[in-house]
């Protein structure tokens, strides 16, 4: 569904992804991780387009998307939640969907909607509510809620449960394994390692913009002098310990 | 009653600043340009609207034609004038737009004459209605009415299409508008053909009222809606509203009581420098851009 072939960027003088190539499959998901800095969310960004690539393709269900724009990509099945979600902030949650659906025809627009309600019964009762205002987690919901306004082919999910609390991670987990289900193509972008293996199909691991691994979940854990290396000292326990100290510091 | 006229009168005055200084908000939103030259745009649409009244004698052909021609003029300044310089720091703009609005200016000068045109006919000048007790200038009544009108179909217009929604998405966040398949150069030329429509009804109504139109009537305009949209908040579209109706207020009011010491039109200037001085970041918060 998403083949990724060398792909690389650039800003001004500092690389930001060097020849990444990546692949991912209808109902798939695939986790890319690493450290910060490591590339992901430039491979996410220059996958939809965001920021321009230097050297490398981007094959998009059969169709080369290397040279169209985001809009573009938009239109032929590619959707993206931005990390921090990036909402239409002074914008209802009724009118950010409205937008997620503006190249769908009115009553697929509709029915993407209702279905985006029934995802997220929290988003259908706030309806009406200025977007910026919600809580942090019902902002992603509404991120996701937006992305599938498009009817996805590929969906590229960046820092999925940065900030939020337990409870709302595992729904957005269990979403995105529903979304796999029905057949779309995920890239997930996680900080939080431990989760991001636990619903991958696949890995693709950056450090300093390359690939240094891809494999499986468990090819992956395997081996543990690399997963301490490029990921974690503890495999991801120091990042979920930050996330989850700063979830409690904003509760208290 | 006679306050209550000062302030009718304030209003209908203030409902056409709000038509130019929604365009100049509008615009300063979506791009963070001062679009000085605005006031050209509102100069040419009153030229368009007296030749073609003369032409055709119809008032009903001058008002299409003039919106017509605001609304490509409009256009081309932005595809010729700001789109190459929108990688330039904000000043550079800036510089363009005054630049054009003097060129534009002299060439309505060169083309038309120094003297302006008037109206073959304009029976509507001295005619007046009574609503309440008030006795109210029919053009003055119109150009309430056009306003009113207009703003209130736009106001539609953002809030209920899908249009509106994508515009506004546009000018809180281009980029991820961009993510949802929304064409920004197509909002940015959107924004420019709209803002441009009112800049150019404005120009007929005020050539109207004035029954001619000359080269420099955009100048104490462009002004005066640099001071409205201080007032309201750059780039917010409610405070542009609220700022309009208050500065026709309160020149309303001032051209009164402040006969003796200060003319009509240095009261939006006061009112510029109060603002900045007191209360840079406008009377009314940002909600859109």
């Amino acid at each position: 569904m998403l083949e990724i072939e060398d792909l690389t960027c650039t800003y001004g003088s500092v690389v930001a992804a060097s020849q990444v190539c990546l692949s991912v499959k209808a109902g798939e998901i695939l986790a890319l991780v690493g450290s910060n800095g490591a590339g992901k969310t430039s491979t996410i960004m220059a996958t939809m387009g965001h920021v321009r690539i230097t050297g490398g393709s981007i094959m998009l269900d059969g169709v080369d998307v290397t040279r169209l724009g985001p809009r573009h990509r938009a239109r032929l099945g590619m959707a993206v939640v931005p990390e921090g979600r990036r909402l239409f902030a002074d914008m209802t949650v009724d009118e950010n969907l409205t937008v997620g659906g503006y190249t769908r025809t009115k009553p697929a627009a509709r029915q993407a909607r209702e279905r985006a309600y029934a995802l997220f019964p929290r988003l259908a009762e706030r309806r009406r509510q200025i977007a910026g205002s919600m809580s942090g987690g019902e902002q992603q919901m509404l991120a996701i809620g937006r992305a599938l306004m498009v009817s996805p082919k590929v969906l590229l999910i960046d820092e999925l449960s940065l900030g939020l609390m337990p409870k709302i991670i595992d729904l957005c987990m269990e979403t995105i394994v529903r979304l796999k289900r029905e057949g779309i193509a995920i890239v997930l972008v996680e900080q939080n390692t431990d989760r991001a293996l636990e619903v991958a199909d696949a890995v693709v691991v950056l450090a300093s913009g390359r690939v240094v691994k891809a494999g499986t979940p468990e090819m992956i854990r395997a081996d543990d002098t690399f997963f301490q290396t490029y990921i974690g000292l503890d495999g991801g326990q120091a990042v979920r310990n930050q996330v989850e100290a700063n979830v409690e510091q904003r509760s208290s | 009653m006679y306050y209550v006229e000062l302030a009718v009168q304030g209003l209908i005055y203030g409902s056409m600043y709000a038509l130019m200084a929604l365009g100049l908000t509008l615009i300063y939103g979506l791009l963070r340009v001062l679009h000085i030259a605005h006031a050209a745009v509102f100069t040419l649409g009153a030229y368009v609207g007296v030749i073609t009244a003369n032409a055709t004698g119809s008032l009903w052909i001058a008002f299409p034609a003039a919106i017509l021609a605001a609304v490509l003029a409009g256009i081309a300044i932005y595809r010729l004038v700001y789109a190459p310089l929108l990688d330039r720091p904000p000043l550079v703009p800036l510089i363009a737009s005054v630049g054009l609005l003097i060129l534009l200016e002299d060439l309505f000068r060169i083309v038309f004459g120094n003297q302006g045109i008037a109206f073959n006919e304009n029976p509507y000048v001295y005619m007046t209605v009574t609503i309440g007790g008030l006795s109210i200038g029919v053009l003055q009544l119109a150009m309430f009415v056009g306003s009113v009108a207009s703003l209130s179909a736009f106001a539609a217009f953002v809030a209920f299409s899908r249009t509106g929604a994508a515009w506004r998405a546009t000018l809180g966040n281009p980029q991820m508008a961009t993510s949802f398949g929304v064409s920004v150069a197509q909002v940015r030329y959107l924004n420019f053909a709209i803002g441009s429509a009112f800049a150019g009804l404005a120009g007929v109504l005020i050539a109207l009222l004035n029954n001619y139109a000359e080269p420099g009537m955009g100048t104490i305009v462009s002004y005066k809606t640099l001071a409205i949209i201080v007032l309201g908040g750059l780039g917010s579209m409610r405070g542009a509203l609220i700022g309009s109706l208050l500065l026709g207020v309160i020149e309303s009011y001032g051209t009164v009581y402040l006969s003796g010491g200060v003319d009509r039109d240095a009261i939006a200037a006061l009112c510029l420098i109060a603002i900045l001085m007191f209360r840079p970041e406008g009377l009314a918060k940002r909600i859109a851009a």
